[in-house]
């Protein structure tokens, strides 16, 4: 009880000087910080190209890789189209994805299977399913409703020597996560860290940002990676070949471009 | 040296009674102290150390398949059919309370509402929860139903053929305890009430509910055993100060080895949580003790003078037995079953303890009884008059003077003895260790008749060739499609569930539903697309769970209908024979805690035939040494090992007890006899001995009998089984040792007594 007392006394003479400076940035309120979270990290640019290598790593420490072209133009009113184009494994070379992302309602996805020369329409049933097998989820890789959760700004601390909003975000509805916390980079407004809660309130996923380069005046998290905290397996993403605001047209995100991708831009 | 030892001890402790009952009873209270801490484990997979091959390999799968070690399924049954709003809603809040469950792996709990579905619906492949919101109308309703019914992955898994049961399967994080969270899940259904019926099946349920149960049994039958046993003494002593301190010293000895037990950071495992009641049964020894006190105290009239000579004379014997039970036990030290050891050292330490209490706690506690009432219990000892001493002694005259007639009677028994222990069968069913009508049994056998089969196993095939990502070509999943429909054909195989089945699924659902499709592609190229759409948009565990990520291994379930490790040798043979009927490019590897079943089976009988040869070897050295004389130790032998073989048990042994008893004190009389004016014939002493120390072993065998009746009492089969067996055991070899000893002693008299 004295040690409580006695704890309660120090936190309490830490955080004194804290609300006694003066307020240097502008208040933010935690919905907004979100918000420009997402525009630095989803939107940045109208449209965007990438090589991305994706590793996915297993407790034994085994490897597999994933190499896939990623395009994506932003469309007005939040909407965002994006067209993924498989390179490696083997067996799934040529394999294209094609997402059209809406700010209003559930996504509309296809694949085209080469080997029966097809393309299937695939629900978005669980945008919080894996990313072709990765530790992320299709949410961490276009957005999450910023209205799907309740975000509260919980202090403002450092991180890796860079000061950051620290949010919380909890789901309305049911999701794969009860809670998450994000350490949001104050300048940038990437996302430098994020834990994910489970139902029973323990850490079980953790995404990092490793390393960020400016990209034609856009700060770009180059690496990035997603552990999943329970089993071990974790996956990092880098990109490369990266360029922002290139001139992609309409039809460079059709199904005609699923089965003869734009060649000019899958490199 | 050992003889000094033991006499300046009893010499102490009856000049310093209550200093040796002082110090007794601190070192009783400080292992107590112990006991707050005490843990069981049940789990086979700690029966073998944590680097025996097999556990070795089997950690490797389950990290290569990110399996979990264990699993409930629970069962949920109506009647009238599941698919109705009112069940399925119960059915989607039981699966959600379930996911709020510290213990359980909420990510790969499967059930309605959790487990992946791929299907077609308006041109749009869906892979997601079968059903995220209970149907809210009849034709959603059918919907489900086709879903369910038409998904051969869901058929005899979370629902059953027939419609009335579905299930959920509940995987458990490393450490959980199956018996806490089984509890929870109990509460959880009980909130939502019938008709429905609901029941908690699988391994751990079983595991720790046998772990708490064998807590209690352990806590009440090891006292209920010392009050049976209090009161077969206060009934043959009529002393109630005697007896109780008899039963102190069982419970004194017990206490210590249990608590060094526990302090040392030791589990305790079923076989130990029986060490107590066997503690119990051998402190019955110390009967001898008594016998002989009361005897001596007739004869001398004086208590100091009583106790000292009763020590003197068995002394000798009670060393003896003490010694031959302790080897006997320490023998399991050397098995390789970790609570086959634990027993063995426990109760080896145990005896030890037990000895050296006979010689300081009893004769001390001797001293506090009042003479009187030694007069009035030792009237009844009157070798000649007893009944029971009469009675004896017929038996022994029986064996003394037809002593061919009585060795052949026991040659033929002996003969239909031997045939019968080839028959033995180690079970370890644990489900089945539980009474038929227990709420475990019941949940299992239910789980059992509707679905796929509550026990688990793995094969693992191995493809052993050069060839990348080998499990995805076409020749690779038709022959594991082959292998799981052979193993489908053994009536304990409920289902087998593998790679192919997804790829099956997906190959179907790709082709409008077309039942034709619902086979394996025709390319390697086609499989790993329809792997990699699969793994696009299900739970990264469903593909994890059954291939590994390099597909150079997949992983067939197999799901038992029984938890008999039979079955699983069946699936092995099933496999092999498949092997040597397709001879393909891979290697096949149990795994699974129906493997690990499998294995501590017969560890467990290797265990048990080793253990015997290596007791009853160290056992007649022990009586060679004892008789100084090998024929004298064949012949107190041939009981012990009649006895053995007519019911075997770790602890048959405990019949030498007897032979030393009666050999030494037959020997002993016939010295004394030779002094004598009119020598005695071999025969007189041989009545002589059955009436007088042959009532000790009566006694002795009585008691042990009793501490041990209790155990059929429990509500668990191996207690029952082992309660049974011993008291025929000791019935029996009291008997033998009665009726044998003179029949072979008479008939062999010219070799035993030239030497």
């Amino acid at each position: 009880m004295t040690r409580l007392i006695l704890q309660m006394m120090i936190a309490a003479a830490l955080l004194a000087p804290a609300s006694a400076a003066p307020a240097t940035a502008q208040p933010m309120d935690a919905a907004g910080i979100v918000g420009k979270m997402q525009q630095a990290f989803f939107y940045p640019g109208d449209s965007f190209r990438a090589r991305i290598k994706m590793t996915l790593k297993d407790i034994s420490g085994g490897e597999r890789f994933r190499e896939l072209t990623m395009l994506r133009v932003n469309m007005p009113g939040g909407d965002q189209k994006y067209f993924m184009y498989f390179h490696a494994p083997g067996d799934v070379r040529r394999m294209a994805f094609l997402v059209y992302k809406y700010a209003a309602k559930a996504s509309d996805r296809w694949l085209f299977i080469p080997a029966l020369n097809l393309v299937q329409r695939i629900a978005a049933k669980d945008s919080q399913s894996s990313f072709v097998g990765s530790d992320f989820s299709y949410e961490d890789v276009s957005g999450r409703n910023i209205e799907a959760d309740i975000h509260k700004l919980l202090r403002e601390e450092e991180l890796g020597g860079r000061p950051c909003y620290v949010v919380e975000s909890m789901p309305k509805a049911a999701a794969a996560y009860k809670r998450k916390v994000s350490w949001i980079d104050k300048t940038t407004f990437l996302p430098l860290r994020e834990e994910y809660y489970d139902v029973q309130n323990q850490l079980f996923r953790e995404f990092s940002a490793e390393e960020i380069k400016e990209i034609d005046g856009v700060p770009t998290a180059m690496k990035r990676s997603m552990k999943n905290v329970k089993s071990g397996h974790q996956t990092v993403v880098e990109f490369s070949a990266t360029k922002y605001r290139l001139a992609l047209k309409s039809e460079d995100f059709s199904e005609r471009a699923l089965r003869n991708p734009p060649g000019s831009w899958i490199k | 040296m050992r003889k000094l030892r033991d006499f300046s001890l009893v010499h102490f402790s009856v000049d310093h009674p209550r200093w040796v009952v002082a110090v007794t009873l601190f070192i009783t209270l400080v292992a107590l102290s112990a006991f707050p801490r005490v843990r069981t484990d049940t789990n086979p997979k700690n029966m073998l150390p944590a680097d025996s091959a097999v556990r070795v390999s089997n950690d490797a799968v389950e990290k290569t398949f990110g399996l979990y070690e264990d699993m409930i399924v629970v069962g949920i049954k109506n009647e009238a059919g599941v698919l109705n709003k009112t069940t399925l809603e119960k059915i989607k809040r039981i699966n959600e309370g379930i996911l709020q469950i510290p213990g359980v792996a909420a990510r790969d709990v499967a059930g309605f509402s959790t487990i992946d579905n791929v299907t077609v619906d308006k041109g749009t492949l869906q892979v997601g929860p079968l059903m995220p919101e209970v149907p809210g109308d009849l034709r959603a309703l059918e919907g489900l139903s086709k879903q369910l019914f038409e998904n051969p992955m869901f058929v005899g898994r979370i629902i059953s053929q027939d419609g009335r049961t579905a299930a959920i399967y509940v995987p458990l994080e490393k450490g959980a305890n199956g018996k806490a969270i089984a509890d929870t899940i109990r509460e959880l259904v009980k909130g939502e009430g019938g008709p429905e019926n609901y029941y908690v099946a699988g391994d751990p349920v079983a595991r720790d509910t046998f772990g708490a149960e064998m807590f209690k049994l352990m806590a009440i039958f090891a006292p209920m055993a010392g009050l049976l046993m209090f009161a077969a003494r206060y009934f043959m002593f009529g002393d109630l100060f005697l007896s109780a301190a008899l039963m102190m010293d069982a419970m004194i000895a017990t206490v210590w080895s249990m608590g060094l037990l526990i302090a040392l950071g030791y589990p305790i495992h079923i076989m130990s949580s029986m060490a107590p009641v066997f503690l119990m049964a051998i402190a019955t020894d110390s009967i001898h003790i008594f016998n002989e006190f009361y005897f001596r105290f007739r004869e001398e009239k004086d208590k100091k003078t009583a106790i000292i000579k009763t020590m003197e004379a068995v002394g000798r014997p009670v060393r003896y037995t003490a010694l031959a039970t302790a080897a006997g036990f320490s023998v399991l030290l050397f098995m390789d079953i970790i609570p086959v050891k634990i027993f063995g050292g426990l109760v080896a330490f145990g005896t030890v303890l037990l000895r050296i209490l006979s010689f300081s706690f009893i004769p001390a506690m001797f001293t506090f009884v009042s003479e009187k009432s030694i007069e009035t219990a030792s009237r009844g000892e009157d070798a000649q008059s007893s009944r029971i001493s009469q009675f004896l002694a017929h038996l022994a005259r029986l064996g003394a003077h037809k002593p061919q007639a009585v060795v052949l009677t026991g040659l033929a028994l002996f003969a239909v003895a031997v045939a019968g222990t080839t028959r033995i069968k180690v079970n370890n069913n644990m489900v089945e260790w539980f009474t038929k009508s227990s709420e475990v049994r019941t949940a299992d056998r239910v789980m059992n008749a509707a679905l796929g089969g509550t026990s688990l196993g793995y094969l693992v095939v191995n493809a052993t060739g050069d060839e990348e990502e080998f499990i995805k070509s076409p020749q690779a999943l038709r022959y594991i499609e082959g292998l799981q429909r052979s193993l489908e054909k053994l009536p304990e195989v409920g289902k087998t569930t593998s790679v192919v089945d997804y790829v099956k699924r997906i190959s179907r659902v790709l082709h409008q539903d077309d039942p034709a499709y619902d086979k394996v592609p025709e390319s390697k190229e086609l499989a790993g697309q329809y792997l990699f759409l699969f793994g696009m948009s299900a739970k990264p565990a469903d593909l994890d769970n059954v291939v590994d990520p390099y597909y150079k291994k997949a992983n067939i379930w197999v799901q038992l209908k029984t938890w008999d490790a039979g079955a699983m040798r069946k699936v092995i043979e099933a496999a092999k024979d498949y092997q040597r009927e397709n001879p393909f490019p891979v290697e096949i590897k149990p795994a699974g805690i129906a493997y690990f079943n499998l294995v501590w089976n017969d560890a467990v009988l290797w265990d048990m035939i080793k253990g015997f040869l290596l007791a009853l070897v160290v056992i007649f050295a022990i009586l060679s040494v004892n008789f100084r004389s090998v024929k004298w130790a064949l012949v107190g032998y041939i009981p012990l090992l009649f006895t053995v073989i007519l019911i075997y048990g770790a602890v048959g042994f405990a019949g030498k007890d007897f032979a030393i008893h009666f050999i030494n004190r037959f020997r002993l009389r016939l010295a004394e006899g030779r002094n004598a004016a009119a020598p005695e014939s071999i025969e007189e002493a041989l009545v002589w001995t059955a009436a007088r120390p042959g009532k000790g072993v009566l006694r002795n065998a009585i008691l042990f009998a009793a501490a041990f009746s209790v155990m059929l009492f429990a509500p668990l089969t191996p207690y029952i089984t082992v309660g049974a067996f011993i008291v025929c055991m000791m019935l029996l070899s009291a008997v033998l040792c009665i009726i044998y000893i003179p029949a072979l002693i008479v008939l062999f008299r010219k070799q035993l007594f030239t030497a």
